[in-house]
């Protein structure tokens, strides 16, 4: 069968989504079912045959999904009813929309950093690379475990001021949202009565 | 004009502290929150306003606990019930939002209960957790009552509120968001900012359209 010529192809639209929260790791073809569910449920069949929503990508924390142009509205209404995918509880959240894939792609990509030729003297000692930190990095050397509400924590994610946590141990699972600020506080001998 | 979420739930209600929520809130477009239980103050630029959520009490104990908090500056709300009980309600000095109209019987709120709301500027809160989380007969049950409350609201112009009843960061919404979801009840834009401005507009005294001088 030859490929229709690009006049006769439906027009479409990609949607551009972070995935919440960070760090959270899916399957392509399970965020699929999770987000035609959602579609299916809010507009009905024959809308969401309509809006035809497909996950094209899953990178970086980041989906892009397909729609047919002009139902953008429609299925972002859709993706902000996704509250959950297999078990685990998701947020989907819109960044930005494009007619290419490419342009929504330059949006999360790390941009590389310019090469600078440095030759080494005969007295140089090689050091080993130290992976990039800070807040652009979205990791930060902090203390893996922490106190909170009398109980041990183990710090899953750090992105500049906000800290995730998870309970330590297997019986409670649930993740916990916090601020560096919160753990200052907390692990201080007093609680302060302001925010 | 401070678009408010009008109810968030922080830790121990929920699983993130007011903090966090006040700084995803602050990304997600807000100016402001009204969190449960938890003292006033200002985080990352987001005005966290302290909430005090009435439920399951008579109208004496309401009126009580009411009197004991109005001097704290929170915003105080009740969850709606029946019609008599809403009406009595309504009539409390003190008393913000009405809230939970949606799980309430048929009848709760009708054009008297309007008017009333319209007069003593009580806003009606609009739950968008219903929208979000619930599938099939319960979201269709309530986007059917927020229409219904709308007619009322276009006809008597009570204050309206919108709210996410966010217990974690993963219910909050950014605001183009709840314009997307509250398209669904029938609200356009210009109703949406009002009623995100909706807390603001009940916190704010009126002020007499005529002043006499002497």
């Amino acid at each position: 069968m030859s490929v229709r010529p690009p006049t006769l192809r439906e027009k479409r639209r990609y949607i551009l989504v972070r995935i919440e929260p960070a760090g959270t790791l899916l399957e392509q073809k399970e965020l699929y079912y999770a987000i035609l569910d959602a579609t299916t449920t809010l507009w009905g069949d024959a809308t969401a045959a309509i809006i035809t929503p497909a996950v094209v990508a899953l990178e970086h924390g980041h989906v892009i999904v397909r729609c047919r142009r002009g139902t953008e509205r429609e299925l972002s209404i859709a993706l902000s009813t996704v509250t959950a995918c297999r078990d685990l509880r998701i947020c989907l959240r819109i960044i930005a929309a494009s007619g290419t894939m490419e342009s929504l792609r330059s949006r999360f990509r790390p941009k590389k950093l310019p090469k600078t030729k440095s030759v080494p003297g005969p007295d140089a000692v090689l050091q080993p690379e130290v992976p990039a930190t800070g807040a652009g990095s979205g990791t930060e050397p902090v203390q893996q475990e922490c106190t909170f509400a009398k109980k041990t924590f183990v710090v899953l994610q750090c992105n500049s001021q906000k800290v995730d946590v998870i309970e330590k141990g297997f019986k409670n699972t649930n993740r916990l949202f916090l601020t560096k600020d919160d753990l200052e506080d907390l692990n201080a001998t007093t609680i302060s009565d302001r925010i | 004009m401070k678009i408010t979420d009008a109810a968030v739930y922080p830790y121990p209600l929920g699983d993130a502290s007011v903090r966090r929520l006040a700084l995803e809130a602050a990304a997600l477009g807000f100016d402001s929150i009204v969190a449960a239980d938890t003292p006033s103050g200002t985080y990352a630029g987001v005005e966290v306003r302290s909430g005090l959520m009435i439920r399951d009490l008579p109208v004496k104990d309401v009126i009580s606990t009411v009197k004991r908090a109005k001097d704290f500056g929170r915003v105080i709300s009740v969850n709606a019930s029946n019609n008599n009980f809403n009406r009595a309600v309504i009539g409390i000095k003190g008393v913000h939002i009405l809230r939970g109209i949606q799980l309430a019987d048929k009848l709760a709120f009708d054009h008297v209960a309007a008017k009333m709301a319209a007069d003593n500027r009580v806003a009606v809160d609009i739950d968008l957790s219903l929208i979000i989380h619930a599938r099939s007969v319960v979201r269709q049950r309530a986007i059917h009552r927020y229409m219904d409350i709308l007619v009322l609201e276009q006809r008597f112009e009570f204050p309206v509120t919108l709210s996410t009843h966010a217990r974690s960061l993963l219910d909050l919404r950014n605001v183009r968001d709840i314009a997307g979801l509250c398209s669904l009840i029938g609200m356009d834009v210009p109703d949406v900012e009002r009623a995100l401005a909706g807390v603001g507009t009940i916190l704010t005294p009126l002020q007499p359209s005529v002043q006499v001088i002497a």
